[in-house]
């Protein structure tokens, strides 16, 4: 196969609003920082060092003295505030897209985005003011795996490559679809990070403390929950190699030569490693709170690389029999 | 459509936490303390909770996340060895002859400070119905986090040198942690008991309770090393000698 991506439309009308798909894209990259931000708040048990919301300790948000940033308070704080950051990006990124943006749905998203951040907000204080309760907690972090993913479509979409590129690489595989596969692929890595969300905010991470056996054992007894959670996480990252293994293996044999699919496949594969080697200190060093920390951010980026490619695979690839 | 969803979904959300937390935490129920006049405590049991090993040795106890503490000798507290002894042991009647008794809350408050970025005293108990005095002596900024199950949990903020809070706590629950998630080393337990049968053991692990006459099933509990329970009696006006003795895990 050959790299076959038609770029219609001239330079002036790639440069139009080029602007705003780097702006998208400097905001998912905010929103992947955002991700290790918080991810540092949880692992260094810092979630309620700041009790009150949406003040800190009394004090505007904006104002908090620097000097106060002590222990616990630098992390949940400066979470708040980079969410801030992220949040005022969101508002100029809907209200860029709503002013210049043609395709309708486009503008939907861009909208669908800024009702997420705030909602997403919103749960970061209600799990302050109700002392972290897993479910609020766990839906703050999926919500926030959700948002990246959004951020990233949104950087897709209007994109040159998107805006003017024509469904033009052939997919001959007479089995799974390619676009197919890719989407399951990002199903299964999603499932995981709701996973490893509900081991984190159960406090199930060091429930398994040996590694890469569970208690001496391939299947450990499943003596409280907090055990069975663990364990599902570790299947859960069986599942998401076997699924990147089979994509990039698709991806070698078939689309080499397709950048914008061969690459993102690649990404996939160191990424997937440095995960299960960061998953595997994890338990090493009980938790430690940067170890764990990058543990949480590998899976975001392996989830953005996924559905980035998804949507590539999507949006580029035609059957082959639609070519005949 | 997919904007209502949104909304409907956010809706029910906030209805959901705040369905959860309206209750008041601190609302004393009526007979609190059994009611009639209290029994007189008129007898003593004392003793001494022996540790039976190698004194652990102290392990250091950074705090430079703060430079505020001010404290470079802290050390960490969860098993403390003086003179023998096993400090921090809480110690309570958790049997016996104690139908129809009845014991109104004391009117003295106890006190938990926070110095040095450490809690004073590492484990207190109190009746319920008993006012706790959560005061901040530090030049910094902590958060008192109560995770209780029983009672209604807390977590309050305590930002400046000198402020302080009052709880009073209504069930009966025995052993909940009180953390700083500012200063995530900063942590110390208590006991709420519906009698003022209960005390923590000091320096050298010596305890006194102070009780009714009768025969009684007495429970001492340390946050690491699990718990044990003897029985006692004692006579009106006397005193009883309890010892306990806990092993290093």
């Amino acid at each position: 196969m050959s790299r076959n991506v038609r770029v219609a439309g001239s330079l002036h009308e790639e440069g139009e609003n080029i602007g705003l798909h780097r702006f998208a894209l400097f905001t998912a990259c905010s929103t992947a920082f955002l991700i290790f931000v918080g991810g540092l708040v949880t692992s260094n048990q810092a979630g309620l060092a700041v009790p009150d919301w949406p003040t800190t300790y009394g004090w505007n948000m904006f104002t908090f003295p620097y000097s106060k940033w002590v222990g616990g308070i630098f992390y949940e704080h400066g979470h708040r505030l980079v969410a801030s950051f992220v949040g005022f990006l969101t508002i100029i990124l809907a209200s860029w897209t709503w002013l210049k943006e043609t395709r309708r749905w486009v503008r939907m998203l861009s909208l669908v985005a800024l009702v997420s951040v705030i909602t997403q907000g919103i749960l970061g204080g209600l799990t302050v003011k109700y002392l972290l309760p897993t479910s609020i907690s766990m839906t703050h972090a999926c919500l926030a795996q959700t948002f990246f993913c959004m951020t990233i479509a949104m950087a897709y979409f209007t994109s040159p490559t998107s805006k003017h590129g024509s469904a033009s690489i052939r997919d001959t595989h007479t089995g799974l679809a390619l676009p197919t596969l890719c989407l399951m692929t990002t199903g299964a890595v999603y499932l995981q990070l709701l996973l490893g969300a509900w081991m984190r905010h159960t406090q199930s991470g060091l429930a398994i403390p040996d590694f890469p056996l569970a208690f001496g054992k391939l299947i450990p007894e499943f003596t409280d929950y907090h055990v069975g959670i663990h364990f599902a996480h570790r299947m859960g990252a069986i599942l998401v190699t076997g699924m990147i293994a089979w994509t990039f293996v698709r991806m070698y044999s078939r689309h080499q030569h397709d950048r914008l699919l061969f690459r993102p496949a690649l990404i996939l594969v160191i990424l997937v490693f440095a995960q299960l080697s960061f998953g595997a200190f994890a338990i090493w060093t009980e938790k430690s709170p940067i170890i764990t920390t990058v543990h949480v951010a590998t899976g975001a980026l392996i989830l953005g690389t996924s559905f980035l490619l998804t949507l590539r695979a999507y949006s580029l690839v035609v059957r082959e029999a639609r070519w005949q | 459509m997919r904007k209502v969803l949104l909304t409907l979904s956010l809706l029910s959300l906030l209805m959901y936490a705040a369905c959860g937390g309206n209750k008041d935490p601190f609302d004393i129920p009526a007979g609190a303390g059994g009611g009639g006049p209290s029994t007189p405590l008129t007898a003593t049991v004392k003793g001494k909770i022996a540790f039976d090993g190698p004194p652990p040795t102290p392990k250091k106890q950074p705090t430079t996340s703060d430079p505020n503490c001010k404290n470079p000798d802290l050390v960490v507290e969860d098993v403390v060895v003086s003179e023998g002894g096993l400090e921090n042991v809480i110690l309570y009647v958790s049997g016996g002859d104690l139908a129809g008794k009845s014991f109104a809350p004391p009117t003295e408050k106890k006190t938990l400070d926070q110095k040095g970025c450490h809690y004073v005293p590492h484990a207190l108990t109190l009746q319920v119905g008993q006012t706790l005095r959560i005061l901040n002596s530090d030049e910094t900024l902590h958060n008192v986090h109560a995770w209780a199950e029983v009672n209604t949990p807390f977590n309050e903020s305590q930002a400046t040198k000198g402020v302080e809070t009052e709880k009073v706590f209504t069930k009966e629950e025995i052993m909940f942690p009180v953390r700083c998630d500012v200063h995530n080393w900063m942590n110390m337990y208590i006991g709420v008991f519906n009698h003022p049968l209960h005390t923590v053991s000091g320096k050298g692990g010596a305890f006194e309770i102070k009780l009714p006459a009768g025969t009684y099933e007495v429970t001492a509990m340390h946050e690491k090393l699990g718990k044990q329970t003897a029985m006692v009696t004692v006579a009106d006006n006397g005193s009883a000698d309890l010892n306990f003795t806990f092993k290093p895990k």
